[in-house]
């Protein structure tokens, strides 16, 4: 499938009956050299319908990327089970799209075929994948880094091009591990843009985990709120706000406080 | 200090310090201050250096002396990369292939090889095989070493997002692990050519009747300290050769080194 075919794919209106993703009493414990066990998270239940954007808060150690690293099939829970369009979850594949927040990019590979290396994985021939990665990569604001080296890119470059990367497989749901945490504060206002306008015009599902409050309450339509020790979930709160949202705009800092009440008063402003 | 600080007056003292060097040398022995048998002046080097290259040196032509060594040195370092290389890159990525050979290359590795030769002479005699196989074995085990190193360096994320991507075990092995872990394997590669000539030159002088170590041996035993020199000279070309050779395939090939 070209990115053409993607971009302008069906685009459901609403949202269908059954979740997408569907996340059913999932627990971690992590057993350490001594024998001493941690439960990171503790019967986790979460669903996540067709074109959500869902934002996970929490802060370090409440087990939010270890969720994602279960959803993406690169951690297997203790217990509980974790399904994606009625499959259950049992390692890692192209339906489900990671982006991390140090980009991991391969610095061997140009910007061009960092992002074809999906559809080169799955057997693509080379002018369809250098027109997928052509595509993607005008679609993220960079039409011209194809044949750059990661080395020779920004942050915010990298990142863009990390995006790309995970959306050439035409992933069901996007995965986002603290994707802008390590951007500048105007880099990142632009990408968050950046990603709404790609969420919304391609109906992409995505799972978007971040520390920061205003973050989650600019990008999501749901905000999830983890507690820590052991990771449970504390909140599930819609948002309601148009978009674009600003700080400014009547109802966010509402919002912010109860969410920041969620989490707990140590990790508030 | 990065290369592009390098001034005219960088190169101007960089070259001035060796010649200055020269220059005291050959005073030295120019007003007898230094016994010319045990330190020739430059220019009587420079002639023996003529001498063999035109002569060659105890009836074999020097082009012969250099194959040799550089035969016994190349055929030993090649298999070392490719068992080295092979070795480290399974020790990096499972775990039973590293258990099981942690302790014979623990337990050796602190050897310096050659305390091996004579039980080496010993086994195999004093022909081709006992040199080239002391060669090859430390050279093997720097390259393996290495090797392991660049695939630990791997971070775990590039090989989940290789993963996600859709690629099976072994794309993720030959596409993102095997690239990750050339950098430091050129590293290896480069200490262990260093480490292979240092053994050749120590091989050659226990024996035989050719090579670059035997010229330096045997020109020593009869005091030909002029033709020393020129075995030094000569085995420290083919390693500044060597070594800049694969400093360029390291370039050439490895151009993301220390960026990401």
């Amino acid at each position: 499938m070209t990115a053409a075919a993607i971009l302008e794919g069906p685009v459901t209106a609403g949202v269908s009956i059954r979740p997408l993703l569907e996340i059913d009493g999932v627990s971690h414990v992590y057993r350490s050299a001594l024998g001493t066990e941690t439960t990171a998270l503790d019967g986790v239940s979460l669903s996540v319908a067709r074109g959500e954007f869902v934002c996970l808060l929490g802060p370090s150690g409440c087990g939010k990327t270890t969720l994602l690293n279960m959803i993406a099939g690169f951690v297997t829970p203790s217990s509980g089970r974790i399904t994606v369009d009625g499959e259950t979850v049992r390692g890692p594949s192209p339906s489900r799209g990671v982006v991390f927040q140090d980009y991991s990019l391969f610095p061997w590979l140009t910007a061009g075929q960092n992002v074809a290396f999906g559809p080169r994985m799955a057997g693509q021939g080379p002018a369809a994948r250098r027109q997928t990665a052509r595509e993607l990569l005008a679609l993220v604001g960079l039409p011209d880094a194809a044949d750059r080296y990661p080395a020779e890119l920004s942050g915010g470059m990298k990142q863009r091009v990390a995006i790309a990367r995970a959306l050439a497989t035409d992933p069901a749901v996007l995965l986002m591990d603290e994707p802008f945490a390590a951007l500048d504060a105007m880099t990142r206002a632009a990408l968050q843009r950046q990603l709404l306008a790609i969420h919304e015009a391609r109906s992409k599902t995505v799972l978007f985990v971040t520390h920061n409050i205003a973050e989650a309450i600019t990008l999501g339509d749901r905000v999830v709120v983890l507690s820590p020790h052991p990771g449970r979930v504390a909140a599930d709160v819609t948002v309601d706000l148009p978009r674009p949202r600003r700080r400014t705009a009547p109802g966010f800092n509402a919002l912010y406080a109860h969410l920041a009440d969620a989490i707990g008063a140590e990790t508030t402003e | 200090m990065r290369p592009r600080d390098r001034d005219a007056a960088y190169w101007l003292v960089a070259l001035a310090s060796p010649a200055a060097l020269v220059l005291l040398w050959d005073a030295l022995s120019r007003f007898g201050l230094v016994d010319p048998l045990l330190l020739p002046p430059p220019g009587a080097i420079a002639a023996a250096l003529r001498d063999v290259i035109v002569d060659g040196y105890a009836g074999v032509g020097v082009l012969t002396h250099m194959g040799v060594s550089l035969y016994r040195v190349a055929a030993a370092f090649l298999a070392a990369v490719v068992v080295g290389v092979t070795i480290g890159l399974m020790r990096g990525v499972h775990s039973k292939v590293d258990a099981a050979f942690l302790i014979p290359f623990e337990v050796v590795r602190p050897i310096p090889p050659l305390a091996f030769i004579s039980l080496f002479i010993l086994w195999f005699g004093i022909g081709e095989v006992s040199k080239i196989l002391i060669i090859f074995y430390s050279a093997m085990l720097i390259v393996a070493l290495n090797a392991q190193a660049g695939v630990a360096a791997c971070p775990q994320d590039k090989i989940r997002a290789a993963r996600s991507l859709g690629a099976s075990r072994w794309q993720a092995f030959w596409r993102v692990i095997l690239p990750a872990a050339l950098p430091q394997t050129m590293v290896g590669l480069r200490v262990a050519l260093a480490t292979a000539l240092s053994i050749l030159v120590a091989a050659e002088l226990l024996g035989g009747d050719r090579g670059l170590g035997f010229v330096i041996s045997d020109a020593s035993t009869f005091f030909k300290t002029n033709d020393v020199f020129v075995g030094i000279i000569l085995i420290g070309a083919i390693g500044f050769l060597a070594d800049r050779g694969l400093a360029w395939l390291g370039r050439r090939y490895v151009h993301w080194e220390g960026r990401s």
